[in-house]
């Protein structure tokens, strides 16, 4: 049992922390909101500092790095609000393909590495909310898919696609497929989000795909995906409540009111107990999902639903009250602060908020609990 | 970063528990389990058991009789214990007062009273709070004057756990009114059956005898039982506190009651119940995240690679999850957990229950655990340190 990070971790950290600080800043980030949200310069930024290849198997020109690697990276990404869906594709795509036949990796995981594709999973459908065995997109047996996938990651940017879709029609198991974004019969609209990052919807009409993980392992080939996803979420909102509750601290001591600063005052002083409750509890889960990532499904599941559960409280709570605490300049779109409350909503409703997690923990609830249960 | 303890660890977890479910009387396992009274043989003899094998003071360095275990080995005996029910160790003793003697005690007050508090022969109170000072510590107004040899102690002491079964008591007294309150402070052992000394009980909500006043009218106390110098009494007492760690959160008892309440929600048919059933879930959440939190915190203490500032957030966070059980347990049995039978309470009680037997103590648990967010530093006080610590 052991929670201290090696060197090679700590270096990690603040290379990521070095990038963020010089290339995403407040500004930059401002002017990729305004230029729709998402910088293919950033991309090959991360790329160049090798982070697309984190998660790639070494056999494939990738670095073959662990979760413990990733939440380290995701946790600086958090507090620099980088928008990129660095999680979806470096962390997940890498995962799926990694579970895939030899083709497909061969061709698309040391692009993947090298960053010159981007690869992001297309789930989201009308009827699904959270769920990932709800899916409408059917699949000929020829690989041809036909459906609408919603709030794809930068989906209007991205290079393919890994598309849950029912093989063989109504009714049958779920299979994975990859769809090229150029591939006949796509139709990409984008969007920001209020965060102000980037998505899409996509239209498949009678595409091509390849398969990448058949109906009897794809529904499991996907919460495995979507597992990692919110275990690297949950790094990412720790990285920005973290910050967040610095700079709400920073204005405590700095704001005066009645000629002394707030950070006098001794409601304000317990609230921020409270955020950093909240946050030091937030922290506990992000390292509880990530370590667990490698235990059987069923484990694994419990326990992301239990750190999601969390999690989700956690940054709702973070955000409204550091918020409050900044008073009128919080609610402002000039300031920073209401860029960190915007993400930290946004995520919540990512991959299930916290009443569809804790009707998840409350379903998979057993005799005995605990970490070591 | 790893979950998992190591080979040795769990070895040595093995090991506490295999003597535990030797030891432990199931008698007293039983009571636990169930939440029936426990009295002063039920706690004394537990006590004794441990003592001989060294354990009492599980925390003690080996220079003083103890063991010399590790922060996470300390954590696993605690858990072991807690999950086989055995009743929670009576922490004057071993757990607050020693560690002081140990620092700041001399060689005589070493001899003479640890091997008391290890064998767990020698029932210890502790004296701090007073009818005037309760989270306010500082303005204790218990006076020690010194007189020749001695020192003469007037005063009221109050909140004293279990101080009825007290042999000895450590109390914090004013010795100089004439500075600022913490400069004033010493530290002093006193003898419970000292003339003078008077125990009152003070009967709690729930209707038991768990605490009580202890009155000091012109008590004589050997200037030699004063710890370290006098006056500095309040740096010794905030050494206590700082040593109180990660058991402060008792998030292994958590653990038990846990699954305490799931059987009691299954059998009270609420376990189905998906709005009763979701409270659970959440409470579970809670309780892993505490884990968690403790295990960083034990994690940092052994590797001091990390420092983690995190100790008012434990004892908040642990505080909230025990009421919280308490509260939910009571709930499950809704209408039979109201009736208050107090000998229902007792093991081996023979009369009629009202509903199943398991309802009989919930809501005097509730009831009692209000206090749990009040002592050790109000959870209000907690919070302005938590603040402190992000705030400045």
């Amino acid at each position: 049992m052991d929670f201290d990070f090696t060197d090679d971790q700590i270096s990690l950290r603040d290379a990521v922390r070095r990038y963020v600080d010089k290339d995403y800043g407040f500004e930059q980030r401002r002017a990729i909101v305004k230029a729709g949200g998402f910088s293919r310069a950033v991309w090959d930024g991360l790329a160049g500092l090798g982070l697309t290849a984190l998660a790639v198997p070494e056999a494939h020109g990738g670095l073959g790095f662990g979760p413990v690697e990733a939440m380290v990276v995701m946790e600086e990404l958090g507090r620099g609000l980088v928008m990129e869906p660095y999680a979806q594709g470096a962390l997940v795509a890498p995962a799926v393909l990694a579970q895939s036949d030899a083709g497909a990796q061969a061709q698309w995981l040391p692009r993947i590495a090298g960053g010159e594709a981007l690869v992001v999973l297309a789930h989201q459908e009308r009827r699904a909310r959270y769920r990932l065995d709800v899916c409408d997109t059917l699949a000929t047996a020829d690989h041809r898919l036909s459906g609408l996938k919603s709030v794809v990651p930068a989906g209007d940017q991205a290079d393919a696609f890994i598309v849950p879709a029912r093989a063989g029609g109504t009714g049958a198991g779920i299979a994975l497929y990859l769809v090229a974004k150029d591939a006949p019969g796509v139709a990409l609209r984008g969007y920001p989000l209020h965060d102000g990052s980037r998505a899409a919807e996509l239209t498949l009409k009678d595409t091509p795909a390849t398969l990448l993980a058949g109906p009897d392992r794809g529904l499991a080939v996907l919460e495995h995906a979507v597992d990692i996803a919110i275990a690297a979420q949950a790094a990412e909102a720790v990285g920005a409540m973290d910050r967040f509750v610095a700079l709400t601290a920073e204005y405590m001591n700095t704001r005066k009111q009645f000629g002394v600063a707030i950070a006098s005052f001794q409601a304000l002083r317990h609230r921020m107990a409270d955020i950093k409750m909240q946050l030091e509890l937030a922290r506990s889960m992000s390292y509880f999902a990530t370590l667990k990532l490698a235990e059987p499904a069923d484990a694994r599941r419990r326990a992301v639903s239990q750190a999601k559960v969390q999690l989700g409280q956690a940054m709702r709570f973070v955000g409204q009250q550091c918020t409050q605490l900044h008073g009128g300049i919080g609610v402002t779109d000039e300031y920073i602060g209401s860029h960190y409350f915007k993400r930290l909503t946004v995520m919540e409703m990512q991959y299930g908020d916290s009443l569809h997690h804790l009707g998840e923990v409350s379903r998979r609830m057993q005799d005995t609990a605990g970490v070591f249960a | 970063m790893d979950l998992n303890f190591t080979p040795e660890e769990q070895a040595f977890r093995a090991h506490i528990r295999q003597w535990v479910a030797e030891h432990l009387p199931k008698d007293i396992s039983h009571k636990v389990h169930n939440a029936l009274r426990l009295n002063k043989d039920d706690l004394q003899r537990w006590a004794r058991l441990l003592g001989k094998q060294g354990w009492h003071g599980w925390a003690w360095p080996k220079q003083f009789g103890g063991p010399g275990w590790n922060a996470v080995q300390r954590h696993l005996f605690e858990e072991e214990c807690a999950l086989a029910g055995a009743p929670r160790v009576v922490p004057f003793g071993p757990v607050m007062v020693a560690p002081v003697i140990m620092a700041f005690g001399s060689r005589e007050q070493q001899e003479r009273h640890l091997p008391g508090i290890m064998s767990g022969d020698v029932w210890w109170s502790q004296g701090y709070s007073e009818p005037g000072s309760g989270s306010d510590l500082a303005s204790v107004k218990t006076r020690a004057e010194r007189r020749g040899d001695k020192y003469i102690v007037n005063g009221q002491k109050t909140w004293t756990t279990l101080g009825q079964y007290g042999d000895w008591i450590f109390c914090l007294v004013r010795t100089d009114a004439s500075v600022k309150p913490q400069a004033g402070i010493s530290f002093l052992l006193i003898d419970m059956k000292s003339p003078g000394v008077t125990v009152r009980p003070i009967i709690m909500l729930d209707g038991e005898h768990e605490v009580n006043e202890v009155f000091f009218d012109n008590v004589e106390v050997p200037a030699e039982n004063l710890v370290g110098e006098e006056n500095k009494g309040w740096t010794y007492a905030k050494y206590l506190l700082a040593h109180e760690r990660t058991n402060i959160a008792d998030v292994n008892r958590a653990k038990r009651e846990l699954e305490r309440l799931k059987r009691i929600a299954k059998a009270e048919g609420v376990y189905e119940d998906p709005r009763f059933r979701d409270q659970i879930a959440l409470l579970e959440v809670d309780i892993v995240a505490l884990e968690m939190m403790v295990l960083r915190v034990l994690s940092a203490e052994s590797s001091g690679k990390q420092s983690l500032d995190v100790a008012g957030l434990l004892k908040i966070r642990g505080s909230e999850i025990q009421q919280r059980y308490t509260e939910l347990m009571m709930l499950a049995a809704g209408p039979y957990a109201t009736p208050f039978i107090h000998e229902a309470m007792e093991a081996g009680w023979q009369g009629d229950h009202v509903g199943a037997a398991h309802c009989a103590p919930l809501a005097s648990h509730y009831f009692n655990y209000r206090k749990t967010t009040i002592y050790g530093g109000s959870n209000e006080v907690q919070r302005n340190i938590v603040a402190q610590t992000v705030l400045g």
